[in-house]
């Protein structure tokens, strides 16, 4: 017990635990935003955009022009997180129709080259439009500050994020569960034939999928952005961190994905503090066994 | 002679005469054409032969690097030593990832080798004591002898030469013959007797192995190693080389090497900012502009009966 | 319903052999014994559970109770290529060769394969096994064919190419699943005779699917029926050909006789 204690000094420490949790909560639905969006377009094209994080990363720098450019203040703020998302939107939207509805038939492999170039094209573009420089977005004064929980600090914008976030995922499962639009995307993900039999335009449903999955991984980029620095390289890192997420939690399931980002979340919250370094070979090798022993994931379905 | 092996004696002796007429630069270049040609070479093992497209061979590149390096500067031994060890290293972190990688397919196979590929970049990253972190390894350099680019270009000519060579061999030998029959149909190669996952693992472990010293030759030629030789973005390199070059034959990466140096050479004098995006351009029209697809690129070859066969 | 003449060696034999996919019995307590010499033919309505029952014994998928036996040893638990080194040759419903591979080079691979050899990373491996892999593409009728990609080879060719591929390794069971599918009838009579005539020439055993009642009865020694995943039926042609069973089952496949 000593040994634990001496190795672990924050293991009886209540309220740094409870503080560590919260944290963990808020990383993981960061990583749940823009994971499910890839999970999603998926589950619906079985096609794995590389270019993710990419998205998230445009939209993060989107949030830092549009936040320079409004009044500044709050209303500003807000205003930038609504409409950053929706700009990565319009980018998924205008990349999907003339690039990716070319290689839907074609082998994944080249599926998986293609939104691999991309990456490196948006990232250029990204240099170019904005600069070598590390950026940053400050956060509204009302959320500045911490606020004490359980007598630890913590930082009040994470509370924007773990409010925020039910009320997303209360609202994707809204979508997905109760408009007809989402009932046709679960069928898709289902059996794409059988759609287009019905009658269904499976092509616009791939461009509304992808588009709302670009939406999803904007809104996550713009959240993050007043918490991390803005920089060239957001893309790689993220995009690993929701591949680990998809993977573990199953690619095209929602509640997989939901599951598997809360979980890799608090493991890196609390990576950190068993041994940060460590932190993320150990989610490499979580991913590396759950592909080997399940490599559709907790939640998700065998492939044919 | 054949004709083949005609063509390749010609080629090397004009390889070695070169430096008597080309600049430094131009032999530099050459020498970096090398590198870029065998691993290349290297990944279209697995890929053209093997049909498993790997995004993480980078990882076997730096590992081949940093192993020379690292032997060379902070164990102190001879640069010829270290370089031997290097592609040794390399091939044991195939063996690993390999291991957990061949034992799935196509997507997954990508993703999981994507993301053991930035596990390397991450720990060199991190692992500033041992590898110097963002700040790389500098000073690494042969010894005097070898320390002129002509010198180093000959011993780069003899090294990667002779990795060619040896990789002429796997791909023809009754492994390579294997190889391509579980790229073909590997339901019909297990039912002939052969042992997939074993055989896949093997080639990956060759793969990283070649790969480790087009990785080592590149650290003493460079004089440093960095963190982002592992980077998933270098992962792309090879895959472009050999889309360029065509994915169907031994020396296509060879010569996609050469186009695609040459063509790195011309955008960094225009504007170096761009290459990234020319690069992913490049990539994107190449598979556009195959309806084929990766199946049909390997078809591509028109049939035609070779003479020497029959009774 | 007859059974077996046991006093030939018993090649293949399953007992209780049961698999289950979901809330489907797709094989169900299948007992078979296949002496040497056999020429089996496996015959029932699609569905039937044939092409099951065959990766079943192939060691494809695992079985969820019973036991495979080949020449005596328990093979129920083996991978593929551990279950072809044993002696069992397959060949598969859907044409399976190496097509970007010459025809020659398909069998050579088998060869090689077969002989340990597929490790051999010194070797010219174009030039092991021709004349042994040329007398296999003889034995079928392929030899004028060989320095061609077997994918361009017409369909009935890549059929034999396949089962030159299945002999290369020197089995002591062939099992043939829809060996004929998608053929004109006069090949798939051609096809099916030289099947048994290697078999009276080696003393090869095989296993055989099939749809084509007048191939079944023109090669078959002994028929096995199956349906909805049983064995309904076993014995000689001229047996089942009046089996009542058989004929309500096939009512329409059989010809009239």
């Amino acid at each position: 017990m000593d040994l634990i204690t001496s190795l672990f000094p924050w293991i009886t420490n209540g309220p740094l635990i409870a503080v560590q949790v919260m944290s963990g909560l808020s990383v993981g639905m960061f990583l749940f935003l823009v994971s499910v969006g890839m999970s999603l377009i998926f589950g619906v094209t079985r096609i794995v955009n590389l270019a993710h994080g990419s998205f998230y990363m445009v939209s993060a720098y989107l949030m830092v022009t549009l936040v320079e450019w409004l009044p500044e203040g709050a209303t500003g703020f807000w205003i930038s997180l609504v409409l950053a998302p929706i700009g990565v939107a319009i980018l998924g939207g205008v990349i999907e129709v003339t690039l990716l509805r070319r290689i839907y038939h074609r082998d994944p492999m080249m599926q998986l080259i293609l939104t691999f170039g991309l990456i490196l094209i948006i990232g250029t573009l990204v240099l170019l439009v904005w600069g070598p420089d590390n950026k940053s977005v400050s956060r509204p004064d009302a959320l500045a500050g911490s606020v004490r929980i359980f007598g630890q600090p913590f930082p009040s914008y994470y509370l924007l994020v773990l409010g925020l976030a039910p009320v997303v995922a209360v609202g994707l499962w809204l979508v997905f569960y109760r408009t007809r639009w989402g009932m046709l995307v679960r069928a898709a993900t289902v059996d794409r034939e059988m759609l287009g039999a019905l009658g269904v335009d499976v092509s616009t449903l791939y461009t509304e999928v992808f588009v709302f999955g670009s939406w999803l991984a904007g809104l996550g980029g713009a959240l993050a952005a007043p918490t991390v620095a803005v920089a060239l390289g957001m893309d790689a890192d993220v995009l690993i961190n929701a591949f680990v997420v998809v993977v573990i939690g199953g690619l095209g399931s929602f509640a997989g994905t939901l599951i598997s980002a809360l979980l890799v979340g608090e493991l890196q919250s609390f990576g950190i503090l068993i041994f940060p370094a460590v932190s993320i070979v150990l989610l490499f090798a979580i991913m590396a066994v759950v592909l080997i022993v399940r490599p559709w994931g907790l939640l998700g379905r065998p492939e044919e | 002679m054949t004709r083949a092996t005609a063509t390749w004696a010609i080629g090397f002796v004009v390889a070695l005469a070169l430096p008597l007429v080309l600049s430094t630069f131009f032999i530099v270049l050459l020498i970096e054409i090398a590198v870029v040609a065998l691993f290349a070479t290297a990944f279209n093992l697995l890929m053209g032969f093997g049909g498993m497209v790997s995004f993480g061979h980078a990882a076997y590149f730096a590992l081949g690097a940093y192993a020379a390096s690292l032997l060379a500067q902070k164990a102190g031994w001879p640069m010829l030593a270290a370089l031997a060890a290097a592609p040794v290293v390399a091939a044991f972190g195939a063996l690993i990832f390999g291991f957990f990688i061949v034992r799935l397919t196509h997507t997954y196979f990508a993703m999981l080798s994507l993301a053991f590929g930035q596990i390397v970049y991450t720990i060199i990253f991190k692992w500033t004591s041992l590898t110097g972190g963002d700040n790389g390894l500098l000073n690494v350099w042969p010894p005097a002898f070898l320390r002129s680019h002509t010198a180093y270009y000959y011993f780069t000519l003899l090294v990667i030469g002779a990795c060619f060579l040896a990789l002429y061999a796997v791909v023809t030998s009754p492994f390579g013959y294997a190889l391509k029959a579980i790229r073909e149909n590997p339901r019909r190669a297990r039912f002939i007797g052969v042992n997939v996952r074993r055989h896949q693992l093997y080639a990956f472990v060759l793969s990283g192995f070649f790969s480790g010293v087009a990785g080592g030759i590149f650290a003493f030629h460079n004089g440093s190693v960095f963190p982002d030789f592992a980077f998933f973005a270098k992962s792309f390199e090879p895959l472009v080389v050999v889309l360029l070059g065509g994915v169907q034959s031994f020396y296509g990466p060879l010569a996609g090497a050469f186009g695609f140096k040459l063509l790195e050479w011309v955008i960094s004098k225009w504007a170096p900012i761009y290459w990234p995006l020319f690069l992913g351009a490049i990539v994107i029209a190449v598979i556009l502009v195959l309806p084929q697809g990766f199946v049909g690129l390997l078809e591509r070859r028109t049939w035609r009966p070779r003479p020497s066969i029959g009774k | 319903m007859a059974t077996a003449a046991v006093d030939r060696e018993v090649v293949l034999e399953t007992r209780v052999l049961k698999k289950q996919f979901g809330g489907i019995l797709a094989v169900r307590d299948v007992d078979l014994a296949i002496p040497r010499g056999d020429l089996r033919a496996i015959i029932g309505p699609n569905g039937a559970g044939k092409t099951t029952l065959f990766n079943l014994i192939t060691g494809d998928i695992r079985h969820d109770s019973g036991v495979i036996r080949f020449c005596g040893e328990e093979i129920s638990a083996l991978p593929p290529d551990q279950v072809c080194r044993r002696g069992l040759g397959r060949t598969f419903q859907i044409t399976s060769v190496f097509r970007r591979l010459t025809v020659l080079e398909n069998v050579q691979t088998a060869i090689l394969v077969h002989r340990r050899r597929h490790y051999n990373l010194f070797a010219r491996a174009g030039r092991l096994y021709r004349d042994a892999a040329l007398a296999l593409l003889e034995r079928v009728g392929l030899a004028g064919q060989a320095p061609k990609p077997s994918g361009i080879l017409s369909h009935g060719d890549q059929r034999r190419l396949e089962l030159a591929i299945a002999l290369a390794s020197e089995p002591r069971l062939l099992m043939l699943d829809e060996p004929t599918a998608g053929m004109a009838p006069r090949e798939r009579h051609a096809l099916m005779a030289l099947v048994a005539k290697i078999a009276a020439d080696t003393g090869l055993t095989v296993l055989f699917t099939e749809h084509d009642m007048d191939v079944v009865f023109a090669v078959a020694r002994r028929i096995t029926v199956m349906h909805q995943g049983a064995v309904i039926a076993e014995g000689a042609p001229r047996d089942i050909r009046l089996d009542p069973e058989v004929q309500r089952i096939y009512l329409g496949y059989t010809k009239a006789d």
